[in-house]
């Protein structure tokens, strides 16, 4: 789960999510780079965002996952390095021998680690390093930042509060309950759920949390910027939280032992603090090192009229693990036929296009990304993507109330483009009846949002999932009995508030496998609908332009739509 | 040039409309006369013509939107406008200029340019000509003070002239935007672009008046020694006559120029506060929101970016070129 544009450190853990999960096979525009690379070079990253995190239980945004993924961190279970996007979501082995047998109906899984597979300083991995890292999540008050999805469903008591009683290795309260629930028997580990997790697999591979840790390397919060690779790369010296860092090769990880990686460059050096302009200026020119740089900062829309000829060889646009989307707020907007007034006015082709056309955002269908398990298009969104004012302008007055009908519209706004989208909905809203008022905030965005007091009538969100299951996109979203409190309506920005929902998000979660949970989701989506809880404005779009070196390029689902680091090269 | 430097020149000259070198030109005001100077002045004539239709439009705008003869908030933004496929780049010539569209369209939400800068011209003159008001009346009123009551008064002033002018002020309006436009509103203003407009005005205004009291100052010590002053004085004129009845008629001609100077300023200082996010909000126009939305298209779209640059440009330029020509008027010896 995530908010593409809330600065994570913001926000409390339980409430908090970045991405995963892919995206659907975007459509490449081109993609001339040969699949077989070199050995040797140096491949540069460019980017923006300063890493919050390199420890492998506390990262949460989906670069970082991706990256460090294919470079420094291995897990049980990986998603493949394959340019086939049926394949991108299907976790293979990485430090396991397979992908994990379950019992019990998903509450017990098994995973058996592979032999020869080692840390940078030449020593095995062992049962005891995964049971290490998983511990590490529960210590709530160090380990911060990262995915917590672990303390709910690992089989260990719970106090009231609704935190597990064991509290991480360094208190080491009530250490029997966990050491009860995660258990090795040789080189195989066990890990019991209080209730199924079927999609097991798809979090390990999708997050970074389930990674081994090796204990004598724990220094607790100081170990934030550390990295204690098992993967063919590793930190050179220390890391810069300001520039970034170079990544080397790691001489005791052996291609043998790794189905997965494919790594070629020598060096792999990641350039933080530039903006997008300042990354793809320099990648249209495509000069020195530049030519042998990829990055993760879509191209602007001002810049797309200078993709052409050569430059558009190196151009590749493909589906964002996110989805943007509006939530009337049902505190406010408490009329269903003032709803559906709204999603029938909406015009998300005017707001897509004011971000910059088909190369910035496409049309969605349902708040769920379609490269998730179980998507399904949202039978309720029949409207045109341009709205229909006058079958809205009828929905409005069908509805009894006086017109027009005065709405806020608060939204992650202080760009240009962001207002200009929203000025293009308030005006596909005021031809069919409503007054609109636009409240752009920028920094105080989720504070104020997130108050259940805020009077604000339609609100903007953002989400990708955690991993590619329904799972983490609308029990986090909808689920009201987890968001709604007096303090915070947590992600349910809206305020929604459905047994219907909430009865069906239970039985969701008691399926036994991945895709019966995906039917059940669906059911709920179409309920969601009926509702107008939400309305799907876009699918965002990852655009990216990358150096004329650069080989084995690929923006796939496996890597959240980033560009994949475990094919990538450089030639000479 | 700088607008001190501009009236420096002002604070050493004493009797503007008693110049004896206008003597032999019988029959004709000392008003008269400087309108006749400033006639002949072509450039300045021409750039009064200028800064006329700026203020006329501005003026008529609103005027046009509620008739319809403006249009600055439709949307144009299907396929057949703009160029979804690379980045919704107005389609045809020039950024999509035609009979329809004089300027073009606006990248991303095909509104018509043309329409918003002359909206946007209204904002932006109001939100000039407001802090300009606001400027000169407190630099004049405490100019006047200073100079005419000297001694603890004038010292105390020009302490207060000198903090202010130390004071950060681009740092102050970026810190202080979202606290004090809160506090405007909370003073009963409704919120949003009103109160937006009205912190602005405010900050441009309370931080403008130094210069104009100490050229107002220097003007007074001067008058303060005339006859008719003392005359005022010995048949004991009240303080508040001495200060708007007497002084103040003799002070029009800097603060006319002195206003004519400020305006441009203040005109680019819109601009630059809306590129710092402090100005009026979108979708609402003005010259500055239009500009920074512009300049990201400098490559794409470029007629885009290239109009409300030059806009602007000729505005700053019109009014200041109208305020040196007011000088040399208004002061023969000035500059020729």
């Amino acid at each position: 789960m995530v908010n593409p544009r809330k600065p994570l450190a913001a926000v409390a853990a339980a409430a908090v999510a970045l991405t995963l999960a892919g995206c659907g096979g975007g459509s490449s525009t081109s993609n001339n780079a040969s699949t077989k690379g070199s050995k040797g070079g140096t491949l540069y990253y460019l980017t923006f965002r300063p890493a919050e995190h390199l420890d492998p239980q506390r990262m949460y945004i989906g670069r970082d996952l991706a990256d460090m993924g294919r470079m420094v961190y291995r897990s049980l279970v990986s998603f493949p390095v394959t340019k086939n996007a049926d394949e991108a979501l299907k976790p293979v082995p990485d430090l396991a021998t397979d992908t994990g047998t379950s019992k019990n109906g998903g509450r017990q899984w098994s995973f058996t680690l592979r032999d020869g597979v080692k840390w940078q300083d030449g020593k095995a991995i062992t049962c005891a390093d995964l049971k290490y890292g998983m511990s590490r999540s529960f210590a709530t008050d160090v380990i911060t930042g990262g995915p917590n999805y672990i303390l709910g469903f690992l089989d260990v008591p719970h106090a009231k509060s609704g935190l597990p009683l064991y509290d991480g290795p360094y208190k080491n309260d009530h250490a029997a309950d966990f050491d009860k629930a995660v258990t090795c028997k040789g080189n195989t580990i066990t890990y019991r759920f209080n209730k199924p997790f079927p999609d097991l697999p798809l979090a390990i591979a999708s997050l970074r949390s389930f990674d081994p840790y090796r204990k004598d390397q724990d220094q607790g919060d100081k170990s934030n910027f550390a990295v204690f690779s098992d993967g063919p790369y590793k930190l050179q010296g220390k890391w810069d939280t300001n520039k970034g860092g170079t990544f080397v090769r790691n001489p005791n990880w052996s291609q043998s032992s790794d189905p997965v990686r494919k790594p070629l460059p020598d060096q792999i050096q990641f350039v933080q603090g530039l903006t997008n302009e300042v990354i793809n200026d320099r990648l249209i020119s495509d000069s020195g090192n530049d030519q042998a740089a990829v990055t993760d900062r879509v191209v602007p829309p001002a810049f797309y009229s200078r993709i052409n000829g050569a430059v558009a060889d190196r151009a590749t646009q493909t589906d964002s693990p996110f989805v943007y989307y509006l939530l009337p707020n049902f505190n406010q907007m408490k009329n269903l036929k003032v709803r559906q007034a709204l999603m029938m006015a909406t015009d998300s082709q005017g707001w897509r296009n004011a971000e910059g056309g088909s190369k910035a955002a496409k049309p969605a269908k349902s708040i769920v990304n379609p490269s998730l398990v179980g998507y399904q298009p949202n039978p309720a969104f029949t409207a045109p993507q341009t709205g229909d004012a006058a079958a809205a302008k009828k929905l409005l007055q069908a509805s009894g109330e006086a017109m027009p009908y005065p709405i806020k519209f608060t939204y992650n706004g202080g760009t240009p483009t962001s207002d200009k989208a929203a000025a293009a909905l308030a005006a596909g809203w005021k031809k069919a009846g409503f007054k609109v008022t636009l409240d752009p905030l920028s920094d105080t965005y989720y504070d104020v949002i997130q108050k259940p007091s805020n009077d604000s009538d339609v609100i903007w969100g953002g989400w990708g999932a955690d991993w590619p299951s329904i799972a983490t996109v609308i029990p986090p979203l909808f689920d009201s009995r987890i968001n709604l409190t007096s303090a915070s309506n947590g992600q349910d920005y809206g305020n929604y508030r459905s047994d219907t929902v909430n009865k069906l998000i239970d039985k969701a979660a008691a399926q036994g496998t991945v895709q019966a949970q995906g039917k059940v989701y669906a059911q709920i989506d179409a309920q969601l609908g009926k509702d107008v809880a939400y309305i799907p404005l876009e699918v965002t779009q990852f655009y990216y332009l990358r150096g004329s070196k650069v080989t084995g390029y690929n923006l796939s689902p496996a890597t959240n739509g980033y560009p994949d680091l475990g094919a990538a090269g450089v030639t000479k | 040039m700088t607008i001190s430097s501009d009236l420096a020149s002002h604070t050493a000259d004493t009797s503007l409309g008693t110049d004896p070198a206008l003597e032999p030109v019988a029959g004709r005001s000392p008003t008269q006369l400087a309108m006749a100077r400033f006639r002949k002045d072509k450039l300045s004539m021409a750039a009064f013509v200028v800064v006329a239709v700026y203020l006329l439009l501005g003026i008529l705008a609103p005027f046009g939107v509620k008739f319809g003869i403006l249009d600055p908030f439709s949307f144009h933004s299907s396929a057949k406008y703009l160029d979804i496929e690379s980045g919704s780049i107005p389609k045809g010539f020039m950024g999509g200029i035609s009979w329809s569209h004089p300027l073009g369209l606006e990248p991303g939400t095909g509104r018509d340019v043309a329409s918003r800068l002359v909206y946007g011209v209204t904002f932006s003159l109001t939100i000039a000509l407001s802090a300009t008001i606001v400027a000169v009346s407190i630099g004049t009123v405490l100019g006047i003070v200073s100079g005419f009551v000297g001694g603890y008064v004038d010292a105390a002033i020009g302490r207060l002239t000198d903090l202010t002018l130390s004071f950060p002020q681009t740092l102050m309006l970026l810190a202080l935007s979202g606290l004090a436009v809160a506090m405007i509103v909370q003073a009963g203003v409704p919120a949003g672009n009103v109160a937006q407009a009205l912190f602005v005005i405010l900050v441009l205004g309370l931080f403008g008046w130094p210069p104009i009291a100490r050229i107002v100052r220097g003007q007074v010590l001067s008058i303060r020694e005339r006859e008719f002053i003392e005359a005022a004085k010995l048949m004991g004129a009240p303080r508040r006559r001495m200060y708007f009845k007497e002084v103040l008629p003799n002070l029009w001609a800097p603060l006319l120029v002195y206003f004519t100077l400020t305006m441009p300023a203040y005109i680019s200082a819109e601009a630059a506060l809306a590129y710092l996010q402090v100005s009026v909000k979108p979708p609402t126009p003005t010259l500055g929101n239009i500009l920074t939305d512009s300049i990201s298209y400098s490559s794409a779209d470029f007629f885009f970016f290239f109009t409300p640059a030059f806009l602007i440009a000729v505005i700053v330029v019109s009014f200041n070129l109208v305020g040196d020509g007011l000088r040399d008027a208004l002061d023969p010896r000035g500059a020729r």
